[in-house]
């Protein structure tokens, strides 16, 4: 069976263009903003997000991008390699992050983001945006800005595209 | 018949009459849209003007039951180059003659209106009568003659009235609703009620709207009355609000920004707009001889969001606190380009998105 | 900005000129190529056809061979191509690409980037199928197949695609024929009968379309999606009978808002789905009754839409188009100065109607004892098309119909009244060229409009304009000499020979009586913001308004008159001349004024002349301009008789570009022609070459030429390119042939212009451009110098014009063979082994 389409592109476009209103109007002037985007996609999200506000205000948002494979809880033997370079490590305390990733299922991977940002900084804030919001949680997360609610059953695989490596900006259900 | 075309500067042009024989007065303005010439003619927003059309040949798709921006034509006379015929169908109800004549709006036509728009674009719009003798006493009576700014309290509802559905509870508030954005909401399932502008803030709020729409109108935003404003700078605060048209210029003087009078008047549906943030052009039906001063916005409340690529125009404004947004353009796409109706899919979304947040 | 990093760019013409297939992917290419290289790469291009103007244009590289994989293989190697091209050569050239993509080999090197499209998509775009399913699955309304064996499943298929509906054989063992169902009862007999008909018992089930509206979008994208509409245009004549034969009116005047912009919708989303950079033209069906509306046709490249709608709306698609390809964005592209600042990125409007009318062959064949079928359907018969500009539908018609015939003596509606009722109906449901005519002929009978709407699918808005002409014509025939009447008959575009045949008196004693009560034409610019803002215009057509906006260009004008639709034979290469003609004008810096009516050439690209006139070239057309222009010299085609002799009459400055009344035969299976080719510049006369012409080939023979004595004495007061005519016995292509006393069975004629082009190619020599300068006595030295030496200068030439390959079996089922050289459509080239 062919995928199914959830989110084409107009629609994806739209998502993250209403997300970055809405970051606009929970961080009055953008001061102090920094948008972490979680590896491989939430990263290209973020700096779409991050071109938005900048075609708008004329200011690029400071974006950084942390790989949390080593983060997890459910895997063994995780320690703090966030996959960073002492340079692209920007420095976070006192800053209001907003945490960009593609979907947002049980939660795991958002807290071992958390964690992450914690252990490198003292933040003032953190946000959550995602694209999609698939339910399913185990965790007592909630998203701050989401794209798109998508129920889906538990054994079903949702799939973000983006035009950077996919070749293309969609959601599909995979199955 | 031969008959006149007075404007308010001493040009004359002839015609042959159409439509009503009736002597009329109003505001002269040109439209370049190449379609849509009945839902143009319903739409209130032209409310006591007088229209010539850049296209040549006119009526050839009759008069659509569908098509209807108002129950009537919103306008007082009607000018055009050619005039076509059509046969009475299960389709074409009526012929744009015979519409004309029973509202008793009068047209012209054989009129070198290419000659007409080149001069309006010079002079701007300007007070005309279409008569049957270009006389003295004709051009007297247009230069005494006072046009009305009253135009929204002629064309919006006095009263409250539902158009339900099974979605989403939405609030109009009237200023001169053209169908096409009942038909968009109605795209939704939206539950709609449409409240008189008079209304009152508790009467808004005692409905628990999911979103608010300020809807499209006539004439100058600034002949209404401040609480107007005032109820705006309320709602605006309490769920998703959408202005389109009118109610973007109202939701722009609510948050403290004027407006100017464009270099030129723009009645069309050919100029490229720019959605700032994402930089994509589309294009609408647009309508309008004045702009958001864009210098007057204040950007601690407001930011612009779309853009007249032509003349530069704001063509939209967010609220940057709350989910509050506006567009100078028409996105209901009647008539007009599909692709302006993302507006509405923008302001659901929010709406879905609010909801979601809030309860 | 351009976001293509590209070095070598590669164009691949369209090649001959075919059915369907005129100038204008030359004209395109020819107007692009200086402003693909003011992006900084090195142009090429490769094409075969001798009569193409972008061949000989300095801003590229040119490659003059036959349209071949291998070539095309070869070139890119040789020059190192990196970026390839090939929407801008149409159909054929997007599938030779497809061809040397597939054919491209390990060895070859990396493939070169495709402008405009992925190879992916390219692939498709030449699968029809694959397109269509492609383009099923996206949601888009297409036409599709169904299959059904059972009863039962084809009633299925009934409910769910609803009447009228197709219905044929699936593998049909012999015939297959396809049965339109529009009555529930008619159902059960088609499947069966169409069962019968197959080898397996299948059927196939669609959506029948004969009948529905047939209408065409023209839409651009750039690489970030951004797309916008150019025009759109309606064809009167419904589907079923080829786009290309219908006469077609744009903008559109039957159609709703609502049913064009979903139909912008779909073409928006095709585009998106093709991830076009270009331009595309979307074809539609459309029942505006049920607002039922299918995608029949998509082409993501350059067509005769595109090039009519840049003419129709003034819009620069061309130039728009190859900054799309090279990754410019829609508000980023900069315009020359000839076009407005904003004007690439607004929407046209048009304040003007056109009509475009099809030209077809069925005349001068019949006159040639070749009869063919007449009879209009789905396979083109037309060879090409004018354009009417005007304010109302009857006035662009009119103007349309004067154009196409030249005079209007053959065409009035008021003279065809010798057909039956039933014969009358018979046409009217199955439709020949002249249909317009037999319209006009059942209104004035008396047939309700409705009535005759339904029974030839025809709006009916189109019935009530043709019975306003008619009305208007009978009663200006019967107003002699009234200044009222001539008054309304201007302003529906009927043209003052017609008035004159109408009131029994010549076109002057007309305009005199029109200037005598100040009826005069008011020309309206052409612009594609509808009057909204202030133009910069060069284009402009004739009404009868109040307001003229076209002023003198300049007291050293040059009118240059074009020749019109495209015909069968040498007219082909007419729009070459008249380009060729243009050009030399300006670079001898005179200023120049054009007037034509073909959107499928050069002749009327915008940056072309000083000003252009979309106007039917009759004698009382082209003195309403020369009233205002006031030309020093009028450059007229020698075939032009009658109009040469009218200018000449009225003292007009006429330059005649020697051309034949009537393309000449050409040599037959057993006979060979040989030409000694001359030129004239007034006073004396050179030797050129001699030619040998034998069926379907034309090469030069590998020897000086001399002039004989009695050619040498003679005076050709007109400069030009002549010939001297003779035939022989010979089957052989000969190295020496002997030049007879041309006194005795020779004849001396102007060479064609085909061959004129051919010639230029060959030798380098601009042969028109030299012909120019004598007309205008302004030779060099130089031109003296080449002269005297020309015959010198190609002695063994290794190309040969050849005819090309046209199905004239399928056009026009022909009952004789067509003479290629006489009836020519196009020709390609060969090169020696």
């Amino acid at each position: 069976m062919a995928n199914k389409e959830v989110l084409d592109n107009a629609s994806l476009q739209r998502a993250l263009t209403r997300i970055t209103y809405e970051i606009i109007e929970r961080n009055k002037g953008g001061e102090d903003l920094v948008l972490v985007g979680i590896k491989t996609r939430g990263e290209f999200l973020a700096h779409r997000i991050a071109d938005r506000l900048e075609q708008l205000e004329g200011v690029r948002i400071p974006v950084m991008a942390i790989d949390i494979t080593n983060f997890r809880d459910d895997i063994p033997d995780h320690h703090d390699d966030l996959g960073l370079n002492q340079a692209e490590r920007l420095n976070i305390s006192e800053k209001n992050i907003v945490l960009i990733d593609d979907v947002l299922f049980t939660g795991r991977t958002i807290r071992a983001a958390l964690d992450a940002l914690i252990h490198i900084g003292r933040p003032k804030t953190i946000a959550l945006a995602v694209l999609v919001d698939r339910g399913h949680r185990e965790l007592p997360i909630r998203a701050d800005f989401v794209g798109k609610n998508i129920p889906t059953a538990q054994n079903e695989k949702i799939k973000v595209f983006v035009q950077e490596i996919d070749g293309k900006d969609a959601v599909e259900i995979v199955h | 018949m031969k008959r006149h075309l007075i404007l308010e500067d001493g040009t004359v042009f002839e015609g042959l009459g159409f439509g009503a024989p009736a002597t009329t007065f109003g505001e002269i303005i040109f439209h370049t849209a190449m379609t849509g010439y009945q839902e143009i003619i319903t739409d209130p927003i032209y409310d006591g003007q007088m229209i010539v059309f850049a296209m040549p040949v006119i009526g050839a798709a009759g008069i659509h039951a569908e098509a209807y921006e108002s129950v009537k034509p919103a306008i007082r006379g009607m000018i055009v180059h050619d005039l076509a015929e059509v046969s009475v169908n299960r389709q074409r109800r009526m012929n744009l003659d015979r519409f004309l004549k029973q509202h008793n709006v009068p047209g012209l036509y054989q009129v070198d209106t290419r000659k007409l728009i080149r001069h309006l674009r010079e002079t701007g719009p300007q007070k005309a009568t279409i008569v049957d003798f270009a006389d003295d006493h004709a051009v007297d009576q247009l230069v005494a003659t006072v046009l009305t700014n009253k135009q929204v309290q002629n064309t919006a509802t006095l009263k409250p009235y539902a158009n339900p559905g099974r979605g989403r509870h939405i609030v109009v508030i009237d200023f001169g609703l053209k169908h096409g954005i009942l038909r968009m909401l109605g795209d939704y399932d939206a539950n709609v009620s449409v409240l008189p502008y008079t209304t009152s803030v508790d009467e808004v709020l005692t409905l628990d709207p999911d979103g608010i729409i300020l809807s499209t109108g006539p004439g100058d935003p600034r002949s209404l009355p401040d609480s107007v404003l005032t109820l705006i700078r309320v709602l605006q605060t309490k769920a998703p609000l959408l202005g389109i048209g009118l109610g973007h210029e109202l939701f722009a003087l609510a948050n403290d920004a004027t407006l100017a009078p464009l270099s030129s008047e723009h009645h069309g549906m050919n100029h490229p707009i720019q959605e700032i943030i994402s930089r994509q052009i589309f294009f609408a039906m647009q309508g309008q001889g004045y702009a958001v001063d864009n210098d007057s916005i204040d950007r601690k409340k407001l930011f612009v969001t779309y853009r007249d690529l032509v003349d530069g125009a704001v063509q939209g404004l967010r609220h940057r606190e709350y989910p509050a947004f506006s567009v100078q353009f028409f996105p209901d796409a009647a008539p007009g380009p599909l692709e302006a109706t993302a507006v509405f899919a923008d302001f659901f979304e929010t709406v879905e998105d609010y909801v979601e947040h809030h309860s | 900005m351009s976001n293509i990093t590209a070095n070598n760019v590669l164009f691949i013409g369209a090649g001959a000129n075919d059915f369907g297939r005129e100038a204008e992917y030359d004209a395109a290419i020819y107007q692009v190529m200086p402003e693909l290289r003011g992006h900084g790469v090195n142009v090429y291009l490769i094409d075969e056809n001798p009569y193409s103007l972008s061949l000989e244009s300095l801003a590229a590289t040119a490659i003059w061979q036959p349209l071949t994989v291998e070539n095309i293989k070869a070139v890119i190697k040789q020059y190192q191509i990196d970026t390839v091209l090939p929407l801008f050569g149409g159909e054929r050239a997007l599938r030779l690409w497809s061809q040397t993509v597939q054919a491209w080999s390990h060895g070859d090197g990396p493939v070169p980037q495709t402008l405009g499209l992925t190879i992916d998509m390219l692939l498709r775009v030449n699968n029809v199928a694959v397109l269509t399913s492609m383009m099923a699955d996206a949601g888009l309304p297409v036409i599709t197949n169904h299959v059904a064996k059972a009863q039962e499943d084809a009633n299925e298929l009934l409910r769910e695609i609803k009447l009228p509906l197709m219905v044929r054989a699936l593998h049909p063992n012999q015939a297959n024929t396809r049965q339109i169902v529009e009555r529930l009862d008619e159902f059960e007999t088609a499947v069966n009968s169409a069962k019968s008909q197959s080898m397996t018992q299948e059927i196939v089930i669609s959506r029948a379309i004969n009948g529905m509206k047939e209408v065409s979008l023209e839409v651009l994208r750039d690489f970030r999606g951004n797309k916008m509409q150019i025009g759109a245009s309606e064809d009167m004549d419904p589907i079923g009978i080829h786009t290309a034969d219908s006469l077609s009116v744009s903008p559109t005047l039957t159609l709703s808002d609502q049913i064009l912009e979903k139909m912008r919708f779909y073409a928006f989303q095709v585009a998106d789905l093709l991830d076009l950079r270009g331009v595309l033209h979307v074809q539609f069906a459309v029942d505006d009754l049920t607002n039922t509306i299918y995608i029949i046709k998509i082409s993501p490249y350059i067509d005769q839409m595109a090039s009519r709608m840049a003419l129709v709306t003034g819009y620069p698609v061309m130039l728009v188009a190859i900054n799309l390809a090279m990754g410019v964005a829609l508000e980023e592209i900069v315009l020359s100065h000839d076009f407005g600042k904003k004007m690439a990125m607004m929407e046209p409007m048009m304040d003007h109607v056109t009509v475009k009318l099809p030209i077809f062959p069925f005349g001068e064949l019949e006159q040639a004892g070749v009869s063919v079928n007449r009879q209009l359907n789905s396979i083109q018969k037309s060879v090409g098309s004018t354009i009417g500009f005007g304010r109302t539908f009857i006035e662009a018609l009119e103007k349309a119909i004067r154009s196409a015939h030249f005079n209007n003596a053959s065409f009035s509606p008021t003279n065809m009244s010798h057909s039956s009722d039933d014969a009358l109906i018979q046409q009217l449901i199955h439709p020949e060229d002249n249909r317009v005519l037999l319209l006009v002929e059942a209104i004035k009978r008396g047939y309700e409009i409705d009535e005759l709407a339904e029974l030839t699918n025809i709006d009916e808005f189109f019935f009530y304009q043709l019975g306003h002409l008619l009305k208007l014509e009978l009663e200006v025939e019967q107003q002699a000499d009234s200044v009222e009447a001539l008054r309304r008959a201007k302003k529906y575009g009927l043209s003052d020979g017609l008035l004159a045949r109408f009131w029994q008196t010549n076109f002057k004693n007309i305009a005199t009586l029109a200037h005598e009560n100040h009826i005069e034409p008011t020309f309206k610019a052409l612009e594609p913001s509808a009057g909204e803002f202030p133009e910069n215009a060069r284009q402009y057509y004739a009404t009868y308004e109040e307001e003229n906006e076209s002023l003198p260009v300049s007291d050293d004008t040059v009118l240059v008159i074009g020749s019109g639709a495209f015909r069968m034979g040498d007219a082909a290469a007419g729009g070459y001349a008249t380009t060729i003609v243009l050009s030399e004008l300006r670079r001898l810096q005179y200023h120049t004024v054009i007037m034509n009516n073909n959107a499928s050439d050069a002749t009327l690209l915008q940056n072309l002349a000083d000003k252009q006139y979309l106007e039917p070239l009759e004698i009382s057309d082209v003195m309403k301009v020369v009233a205002l222009e006031k030309p020093i010299a009028i450059i007229v085609p020698g075939n032009r008789r009658k109009l040469i002799d009218a200018l000449t009459d009225l003292k007009q400055n006429v330059l005649i570009l020697p051309k034949e009344k009537h393309v000449p035969n050409g040599p037959d299976d057993t006979e060979t022609e040989f030409a000694l080719n001359v030129f004239s510049d007034g006073h004396n006369i050179y030797p050129i070459n001699i030619t040998q012409h034998m069926t379907g080939e034309l090469r030069i023979v590998p020897e000086i030429a001399q002039l004989p004595i009695q050619l040498a004495q003679t005076h050709l007061e007109n400069p030009g390119v002549y010939q001297v005519i003779w035939y022989q016995d010979t089957s052989e292509w000969v190295k020496h042939v002997d030049v007879p006393d041309i006194s005795h069975d020779t004849w001396l004629r102007p060479m064609p212009f085909g061959q004129v082009a051919f010639m230029s190619k060959v030798m380098q020599v601009q042969w028109l451009r030299m012909t120019v300068r004598a007309l205008l006595s302004r030779m060099t030295l130089q031109d003296n110098e080449l002269l005297v030496n020309v015959n010198k200068l190609i002695l063994q030439a290794d190309v040969a014009m050849i005819a090309s390959d046209i199905n004239y079996a399928l056009h026009l089922q022909p009952t004789q063979t067509i003479d290629g050289t006489r009836f020519e459509i196009g020709v390609g080239i060969k090169y020696d082994e």
